[in-house]
C-alpha cells in the first residue's frame, strides 16, 4: 500500500511539477501560444504556433518590447476543449503571462472566453469567425464576416450571379455567416427563391437557419453536389462554401466529377487558405475563389520580405516538430504575426505589460503596416484592415482579383442588413 | 479469473485497507483543500484535481460493467455528457441576462432566433429539477437500451459495438444546431452556481470537495455491492454467463440493473465535471472519449475499484504533463504504454503491487491476474 | 452576365462596321496578339470580344492557351514586346520553340535559327473573370459549329439561359443543319427559352408546350419566371400553359432523383463495401476486433500517393524519431503514362497494407486471439500510434492526390450524373468481393483460412500450421483495407486521421450483415448506403439520415442479434 500512496503522490508531483513553468528572468515578458499541436485541428494550428514562434525571435532579434524579451509558453490545446480552458488557466494562473495568442475554432475561443474575463487576461483572436462577440478581453485580429463574406457577395454581385447557394459545416460560424448573407442577398434583391441549401423557419415563420450543412469529417458529398448541379442548371449561379477543413477535399471531388467547374458554378469558400490548400485536389480547384485579408501573393515589398523571412527563420529553427518544406503563408498566420506587433505597439504606447492600459492604448486606433498592408484597430477590439478576393491556380497560390481598402471591422451583423 | 480477489490480495486484510483507503479519502477531502484554502496548493491544480476525480467516477462505471460483469460498454462517456448536458442546461439558465446579446435566455438561442425559452428548457431554471434529471435522463436511457439490448441476449462484442453507435449517433444529434443544446459549441461561460460566483476559487473549492467526496461514496457503495450476494451473481454473469443462467439467475435482470448503475455513476461524473471544467460539448460524446475511459480502466487494473481511480488520475496527469513535454509523441506514448499493459500486464497498474508483494514474500500464489 | 449582352450588343451594332472591316486588316491571331499587348483590361476584353462571330481555327487554342498560362510576353532584343506561344517538347534547359502569336510561325533567333525560350523566364498574359468571360462568349458561338458535339451542345445550352432574342436566328439557322440527335435536343430547348422572352402570346404558348414536351431541369426556372409574369399580367391561358410545363419538369425531376438516387446508394453502400471488407474478414472470421483498421485504410491511401508521387514529381518525407528528411525523386512522368500510377498504386497498396499488417499480427494480435475484446483494446493503441507516425512521416496536413482524368469525369443520362469514380468502385467492390470469394472457396489457402476459423484448435490438430494462416488471413485482410484506402484517395481526402471517419461505419456494416459472413457483409454494405442516400434524399439533411440510418441498426440487431446471416453453430459461448 506504501506504493501505492508514493505512486498516486508521485503522478500528483508529476501534474504539479508540469503547472511550473521554467524559471523567470527579469528581462524576459512571458507570452502565452495556445493552439492544438495534436489532434483534429492541428492541421490548420500547428502553422499559427510556427508564425508566432518566428515572430517573437524577429521582435527578440530589434530588442524586444519595452526591452523585454518575449518568452514563449507554448501549451497544446490537443483539439479538446475542455483541456483548452485548462490551459488557459494554466497559461494566466501558473505562468502569469502578458498575453495570450492562440485557439482557431469558435468553440475553443467560447471555451477559453470566462477564464480570460474571471482572471482579465488578453487573448489574441486570429481566425476568420462568425462575429455576434465583443469582449475586452478578447482582442479580435480576426475577419469578421464583414471583412470576408460580404465582400465575396458583392464580387459575384457584380460578375452578373443570381443565385447563391449556401453550404456549410455545421457550426456557428457557417451559420451565423450563412444567416448575415441571406439578410445581405435579400437586401441587394436577389429573391428568397434564387438562394440554396434550404431554409429552417420556426413557428412565426422567421427563418432561423439558412443554407445546407454537414457534420465534421462527412465524407459524402453525392446528394448535395446533384442538388447543386440542378440548383445550377440554369446558368448564373454560385456557391458559397463554408465548408470547414477536412471535407473540402470529397466536396471539391465530387463537384469536379460532377461536370461542374468554376466557370459553370464558381465556388467562394471562406476556409481554405494556401495553408489548407495543400491538402487539396489543385487541379479540380483551378479558378474557384477565396477571400481573405491576405494572400501569400500580394504583390508587395512588405509582404515578400515577411515571406522571404519566415522561409529563412523555417530553415534555421532549432524548435522540434515544425516541418520545414513546402510552407507557405496564410491569412490566419498573418493575422497572428500582426497580432503580436499589435500588442507591441499596444504596450510601447501604454508603457507597461498591464493588461488594462494595454487595452486602452490597442482601443485607441493604432496602425501597424503588415505584410497585407495597413491595419488600424478600433474601439471595439477588432481591426480594419484590406479584403481582397482570389481566384485559385494550379500551384496552391491565390491571384488577387479584386481587394477592398480599409473595410471597418463589425462582429454585430445579424439584423443589420434590411429585405428591400 | 478472479480479479476481485486480486483486490484483496494487494490491499491485504479488509483492515488495512479501510485505513489506506481512509487516509487516502482523508487527504483529498480534507487535506488537499486546506492547503489550498492556505495558497499553498494553486486553484488552478485544484480544479484540475477536481477534473480527474470526476474523470475517476466515469472510470469506475466502466469497471463496474467490465471489469465486474464483463460487459465492455464503449458508451460510457455519452452518459459521463450527458449528465454534464443536464447540468450544464441548469447552469446556462443561471447566467440570466449576463450573456453576450444581454438577453433573459442563453446566446446560443438568441442566436438561433429564438426571442423566449422553448418549453423544455423552462424547468432547468430549477436546481433540484435539474439535478432529479441528471439522474433521470442517462437513467432511462440507459434503462431502454439495455432492456432492448439484453433482451435480444446481445453481448460480448456486439454490445461494445452497439454502444458505441450509440454514443456516435448521440454526438451526432448533439452536435445539430436545430436540437436546442448549443450544437457544436455546446454549453459555456456559465456564471452561477447556486448563487456563488462558479469561477470563485471558494466555488472551485467548494465543487472539488463534493467530487471528493461523491467518489468516496461511490467507492464504499461499489465495495459493499461487490461484496454481496448481488456482487458474486454479477461476477459469475462475468465468468459464465450461460451457467449463471442455468442456474436460475435471470441474468439480462443483473445485467440491466449494472447497466443502468453504471450510466447513474457515470452522469454524476460528468454533472460534477461541467462546472469544473467549464463547458460540455458533443465532443465528449465521441466515441474516442468513451474509448479513453477504457483505456484508463485497463492500464489502471480492471476488476478492482482502485485500477480505474488510479487509471483515471494517473493517465490524465500523464497527459496534462506529456502533451506539453512532447507534444508530437504524446500519442505515441499513450498508444505503445497501451499496448504494453493489454499485452503484458492485464492486471493493469495496481496488479504490480501485488506481483510485488508475492515477490518480497516468496509465496506461491497463483497469478490470479492471469485471465 | 451583363458582359454577355453587352458584348452582344456590341456585335450587333458594330461587328457588321468595326468587325468586317477589322477582319480584313487583322487575322484573328492579329486580333488576339493585339489584346495580349493591352494594357488595360478593360481593352483587352474589347478587343477579344470583336472575334465574336469569327470562325477563325486558331482562335480556340490560342484563347484556351492564354487561359491555362501558355501564352507569354516576350521581350525581343530589339525592346519591343511580342506575344508568343510555347510548343513542343522541353529541352534539358525546359526550354520550347517559341512561335508568334500573330502569325502562327516559329520566331527566328538572331542566328537564324528557331528561337527556343523557357517558361519560367517568361511572365504569362493576365487574364481574370472578366476577360475569361469574354473568351467564353467568343468561343460559345466558334463552338455553335464546332465539331464535337458535347461542346456545341454546351454552347447551344449557354446561349438559350441567356434568354437572348437576337441570338434567336443564329439559332434557328443551326437547326436546319444539326444532325446530331443531343444539339437538337439543346436547340430546340434553347429555341424555346429565347421564345419564352416572345411579346406573341401563340408564340409563347408554343415555346411553353416545347418545353413541356423536352422537361429539362435548366428550363425551371426561366418558366417559373415565366409563371409569374404571366399571373401578374393575369394571362390564364400562358399560365396555365406554364403550369403545365412547370409540372412536366418537376415529375422528370422526381424521376431523376429516384434513379440517382438509387445509383448514389448503390455506389455509397459500394464504399462501404470495400472499406468494410477487410473488417469482414479480419473481425468476421477472425474474431479480432481491429480498431486500427481505418488506419491499414490510411496505409494504402498513403501508399498512392507515394506511388503518385515517385510517377511525378517526387517527394520529401520525414523519418519519424530523427529529423532526417529523405528525397525520394520522381520520374517525372507526364501525359498517359502518370496516369497510369494509380493502376500501379492499386496492387501495392494492397501489398503495403497487407505487410504492415502481418507486422501487427506477429507483434500483437497473435498473443490476444483467446482474447477478443482486449484485442479491440491493444490496436486501439496501435492505430494511436500509426495516426502519430503517419504525421511525423508526411506531415499533419493532408496530402494532394490527384484524380486521374479516367477517373474524374462522368456520363450524364437523362440528367442523371453517373460519376466515372463512381462507376469504378461499384466495379471495384464487384471485383473485390469476387476475388476474396474466390480466394476463401476454391484456393488450398482459402480452405486453411476457413478450416482454422472454425475451429482453430482441431484444425491444429490436424497439422496445420494455424499460426501461419492466421497471418496470412490477418495479412489478407488488411490487404483489403489497403485496397480501399486506394480507391479513397479518388473520393476523399488523404491524411493522419482519415481511417477514423469510416471506421464506425465499417464496424456497423460488418455486425448488421452478421459476423463471419462475406455474403451479409456485402447485403448489409449495400442496404445501408441506400438507407442513407434515401433518407438524405427525402430529409434533404445529411446528418439527420445518417443519425436515422444509425437508430435503425441499432433496432435491426434487437430484431436479429446475429445480423443479417448467422453463421450457425452448436457451441454456446
Amino acid at each position: 500500500m506504501i506504493t501505492k500512496i508514493t505512486k498516486l503522490l508521485g503522478v500528483g508531483a508529476l501534474a504539479l511539477g508540469a503547472s511550473f513553468g521554467t524559471a523567470r528572468a527579469a528581462d524576459t515578458v512571458k507570452v502565452g501560444v495556445l493552439h492544438s499541436l495534436s489532434g483534429t485541428m492541428a492541421i490548420s494550428e500547428t502553422s499559427l504556433r510556427d508564425v508566432l514562434l518566428f515572430t517573437f525571435d524577429e521582435i527578440n532579434a530589434k530588442g524586444g518590447v519595452l526591452g523585454k524579451k518575449i518568452e514563449p509558453v507554448v501549451v497544446d490545446g490537443a483539439s479538446n476543449w475542455p483541456l483548452f480552458a485548462e490551459k488557459a488557466k494554466q497559461l494566466l494562473e501558473q505562468d502569469k503571462v502578458a498575453v495570450t495568442f492562440g485557439c482557431w475554432t469558435s468553440v475553443s475561443r467560447k471555451s477559453v472566453l470566462p477564464v480570460y474575463e474571471k482572471n482579465n487576461g488578453l487573448l489574441f483572436y486570429p481566425v476568420q469567425y462568425e462575429g455576434e462577440e465583443e469582449s475586452k478581453n478578447v482582442a479580435y485580429t480576426a475577419e469578421a464576416v464583414n471583412q470576408q463574406a460580404t465582400p465575396a457577395v458583392d464580387y459575384y454581385l457584380a460578375e452578373g450571379k443570381k443565385k447563391f447557394y449556401l453550404l456549410g459545416s455545421d457550426y456557428v460560424y457557417p451559420q451565423t455567416t450563412n444567416l448575415v448573407l441571406l439578410e445581405y442577398l435579400l437586401s441587394k434583391g436577389v429573391p428568397l427563391a434564387n438562394i440554396g441549401g434550404g431554409f429552417k423557419k420556426d413557428e412565426s415563420g422567421k427563418i432561423i437557419s439558412a443554407g445546407k450543412y454537414t457534420p465534421f469529417g462527412h465524407t459524402d458529398y453525392q446528394q448535395i453536389v446533384a442538388e447543386i448541379k440542378q440548383f445550377a442548371a440554369s446558368g448564373d449561379a454560385c456557391v458559397i462554401s463554408t465548408l470547414n477543413g477536412d471535407t473540402n477535399v470529397p466536396f471539391f471531388k465530387e463537384y469536379a466529377a460532377a461536370g461542374l467547374s468554376a466557370e459553370t458554378c464558381p465556388v467562394v469558400s471562406f476556409s481554405i487558405s494556401e495553408d489548407e490548400f495543400r491538402g487539396l485536389p489543385a487541379k479540380q480547384l483551378v479558378g474557384q475563389l477565396g477571400c481573405w485579408t491576405y494572400f501569400q501573393s500580394i504583390n508587395t515589398p512588405a509582404n515578400k520580405k515577411f515571406v522571404a523571412d519566415f522561409q529563412a527563420w523555417l530553415k534555421t529553427t532549432k524548435t522540434p516538430g515544425i516541418v520545414k518544406e513546402g510552407r507557405v503563408t496564410c491569412s490566419p498566420m498573418v493575422l497572428s504575426y500582426v497580432g503580436v506587433y499589435l500588442w507591441k505597439a499596444a504596450v510601447e504606447k501604454a508603457g507597461s505589460f498591464d493588461v488594462d492600459k494595454v487595452r486602452a492604448a490597442y482601443q485607441s486606433g493604432l496602425s501597424f503596416d503588415g505584410p497585407g498592408g495597413k491595419v488600424t484597430t478600433q474601439k471595439n477590439m477588432h481591426v480594419t484592415k484590406n479584403v481582397f478576393i482570389g481566384e485559385t491556380k494550379a500551384d496552391g497560390q491565390f491571384k488577387i482579383v479584386k481587394s477592398f481598402d480599409n473595410v471597418y471591422g463589425e462582429p454585430w451583423l445579424k439584423g443589420k442588413f434590411k429585405a428591400k | 479469473m478472479t480479479p476481485s480477489a486480486t483486490g484483496r490480495s494487494y490491499l491485504g486484510s479488509r483492515r488495512t485497507e479501510f485505513i489506506v483507503v481512509g487516509l487516502i479519502a482523508f487527504f483529498l477531502i480534507v487535506v488537499f483543500p486546506l492547503l489550498n484554502a492556505f495558497g499553498i496548493v494553486s486553484n488552478f491544480t485544484i480544479t484540475l484535481w477536481g477534473k480527474y476525480l470526476c474523470y475517476a467516477l466515469l472510470a469506475i462505471s466502466v469497471d463496474l460493467l467490465w471489469g465486474y460483469t464483463g460487459l465492455l460498454s464503449l458508451g460510457q462517456a455519452l452518459f459521463f455528457s450527458l449528465g454534464g448536458y443536464m447540468m450544464g442546461m441548469h447552469l446556462m439558465r443561471m447566467i440570466g441576462d449576463l450573456g453576450q446579446y444581454h438577453k433573459p435566455i442563453p446566446d446560443f438561442l438568441v442566436f438561433l432566433g429564438w426571442s423566449e425559452l422553448p418549453t423544455f428548457w423552462k424547468p432547468f431554471s430549477s436546481f433540484p429539477f435539474a439535478l432529479t434529471m441528471v439522474l433521470l435522463v442517462p437513467g432511462l436511457l440507459a434503462l431502454v437500451f439495455g432492456f432492448l439490448a439484453f433482451r435480444s441476449r446481445i453481448k460480448g462484442v456486439y454490445f461494445s459495438i452497439l454502444t458505441q453507435a450509440l454514443t456516435y449517433g448521440a454526438s451526432l444529434m448533439f452536435f445539430r444546431n436545430d436540437m436546442l443544446m448549443g450544437g457544436n459549441n455546446g454549453f459555456t461561460d456559465y456564471k452561477f452556481i447556486l448563487g456563488y460566483d462558479i469561477r470563485d476559487a471558494a466555488t472551485q473549492r467548494a465543487l472539488y470537495i463534493t467530487t471528493a467526496v461523491m467518489l468516496l461514496l461511490v467507492y464504499t457503495g461499489c465495495r459493499w455491492l461487490s461484496g454481496t450476494k448481488f456482487g458474486l451473481v454479477q461476477q459469475a454473469i462475468r465468468d459464465g454467463e450461460n451457467r449463471a443462467l442455468f442456474s436460475g439467475y435471470a441474468t439480462a435482470h443483473f445485467k440491466l440493473f449494472v447497466f443502468v448503475l453504471a450510466a447513474l455513476i457515470a452522469s454524476i461524473g460528468g454533472c460534477l465535471f461541467v462546472p469544473q471544467a467549464g463547458i460540455i460539448n458533443p465532443e465528449e460524446m465521441k466515441p474516442e472519449k468513451s474509448l479513453e475511459a477504457v483505456v484508463w480502466v485497463a492500464v489502471g487494473g480492471r476488476g478492482t475499484l482502485v485500477g480505474p481511480i488510479v487509471g483515471a488520475i494517473g493517465i490524465n496527469a500523464l497527459k496534462s504533463w506529456a502533451t506539453r513535454a512532447f507534444p508530437d509523441y504524446w500519442l505515441i506514448i499513450l498508444g505503445v504504454l497501451f499496448i504494453i499493459v493489454v499485452l503484458f500486464l492485464p492486471g493493469g497498474v495496481v496488479s504490480l503491487a501485488g506481483k510485488v508483494r508475492r515477490l518480497f514474500s516468496a509465496k506461491t500464489a497463483p497469478d490470479s491476474a492471469k485471465p | 452576365m451583363n458582359f454577355f449582352y453587352s458584348a452582344l450588343r456590341l456585335l450587333a451594332f458594330t461587328a457588321l462596321a468595326l468587325g468586317s472591316a477589322l477582319a480584313a486588316a487583322d487575322t484573328a491571331r492579329q486580333t488576339i496578339a493585339r489584346a495580349a499587348l493591352a494594357e488595360a483590361p478593360a481593352q483587352r476584353i474589347e478587343i477579344i470580344t470583336l472575334l465574336i462571330g469569327s470562325g477563325d481555327e486558331s482562335i480556340a487554342p490560342l484563347l484556351n492557351a492564354w487561359k491555362e498560362d501558355a501564352l507569354f510576353l516576350y521581350s525581343a532584343p530589339a525592346g519591343s514586346k511580342i506575344p508568343v506561344q510555347l510548343s513542343g517538347d522541353k529541352d534539358e534547359q525546359g526550354a520550347q520553340a517559341a512561335t508568334s502569336v500573330d502569325t502562327g510561325q516559329p520566331i527566328l533567333a538572331p542566328t537564324g535559327r528557331p528561337l527556343r525560350l523557357i517558361a519560367a523566364d517568361l511572365t504569362a498574359v493576365e487574364h481574370n473573370g472578366a476577360l475569361r468571360r469574354a473568351m467564353k462568349a467568343v468561343l460559345d458561338l466558334l463552338d455553335l459549329s464546332t465539331a464535337n458535339v458535347e461542346k456545341r451542345v454546351r454552347a447551344i445550352q449557354t446561349i438559350g439561359s441567356s434568354q437572348n432574342v437576337e441570338k434567336l436566328p443564329a439559332l434557328q439557322a443551326r437547326a436546319k443543319i444539326e444532325t446530331a440527335p443531343a444539339a437538337q435536343l439543346a436547340l430546340r430547348e434553347a429555341i424555346a427559352l429565347i421564345q419564352l422572352k416572345s411579346p406573341d402570346t401563340p408564340t409563347k404558348l408554343a415555346a411553353l408546350k416545347e418545353l413541356e414536351t423536352l422537361h429539362t431541369i435548366a428550363s425551371a426556372d426561366p418558366l417559373k419566371a415565366a409563371l409569374k409574369e404571366a399571373e401578374t399580367a393575369n394571362h390564364p391561358s400562358v399560365a396555365n400553359a406554364a403550369r403545365a410545363a412547370l409540372n412536366a419538369v418537376d415529375s422528370h425531376l422526381m424521376t431523376v432523383n429516384f434513379f440517382g438516387t438509387l445509383f448514389r446508394g448503390l455506389s455509397l453502400g459500394s464504399v462501404l463495401l470495400v472499406v468494410a471488407l477487410g473488417l469482414a474478414i479480419t473481425f468476421g472470421l477472425m474474431g479480432v476486433i481491429n480498431m486500427a483498421h481505418g488506419e491499414m485504410i490510411a496505409v494504402g491511401a498513403y501508399t498512392t500517393y507515394v506511388v503518385q508521387n515517385l510517377f511525378g514529381e517526387g517527394m520529401d518525407l520525414m523519418i519519424p524519431f530523427t529529423r532526417i528528411g529523405v528525397h525520394l525523386p520522381g520520374a517525372h512522368l507526364t501525359g498517359w503514362v502518370y496516369q497510369t500510377y494509380f493502376i500501379v498504386a492499386i496492387p501495392l497498396s494492397f501489398l503495403a497494407a497487407a505487410v504492415v499488417g502481418i507486422g501487427l499480427e506477429r507483434s500483437v494480435i497473435r498473443f490476444l486471439y483467446r482474447r477478443p475484446l482486449e484485442s479491440l483494446l491493444a490496436t486501439w493503441g496501435v492505430s494511436l500510434v500509426l495516426q502519430q507516425l503517419f504525421k511525423l512521416t508526411f506531415g499533419s496536413n493532408n496530402v494532394q492526390v490527384s484524380s486521374p482524368s479516367y477517373l474524374s469525369g462522368n456520363w450524364t443520362y437523362q440528367d442523371i450524373i453517373f460519376g466515372w469514380n463512381r462507376v469504378f468502385v461499384i466495379g471495384f467492390a464487384a471485383f473485390i468481393v469476387v476475388g476474396v470469394w474466390l480466394v476463401l472457396t476454391k484456393t488450398p489457402l482459402g480452405l486453411l483460412i476457413r478450416a482454422v476459423m472454425q475451429n482453430r484448435s482441431m484444425a491444429s490438430c490436424m497439422g496445420i500450421r494455424t499460426e501461419r494462416v492466421n497471418m496470412l488471413t490477418f495479412g489478407l485482410g488488411s490487404g483489403l483495407a489497403g485496397l480501399a484506402g486506394a480507391f479513397l484517395s479518388q473520393i476523399g481526402n488523404v491524411g493522419p486521421s482519415m481511417g477514423q471517419n469510416y471506421i464506425v461505419d465499417c464496424f456497423m456494416t460488418v455486425v448488421v450483415g452478421g459476423v463471419g459472413n462475406i455474403a451479409g457483409t456485402v447485403i448489409s454494405a449495400l442496404g445501408i448506403g441506400l438507407a442513407d442516400q434515401s433518407l438524405q434524399q427525402i430529409l434533404l439533411n445529411p446528418v439527420l439520415g445518417k443519425i436515422l440510418v444509425l437508430v435503425s441498426i441499432i433496432l435491426f440487431l434487437q430484431w436479429r442479434p446475429a445480423g443479417i446471416f448467422v453463421t450457425r453453430s452448436r457451441s454456446l459461448d
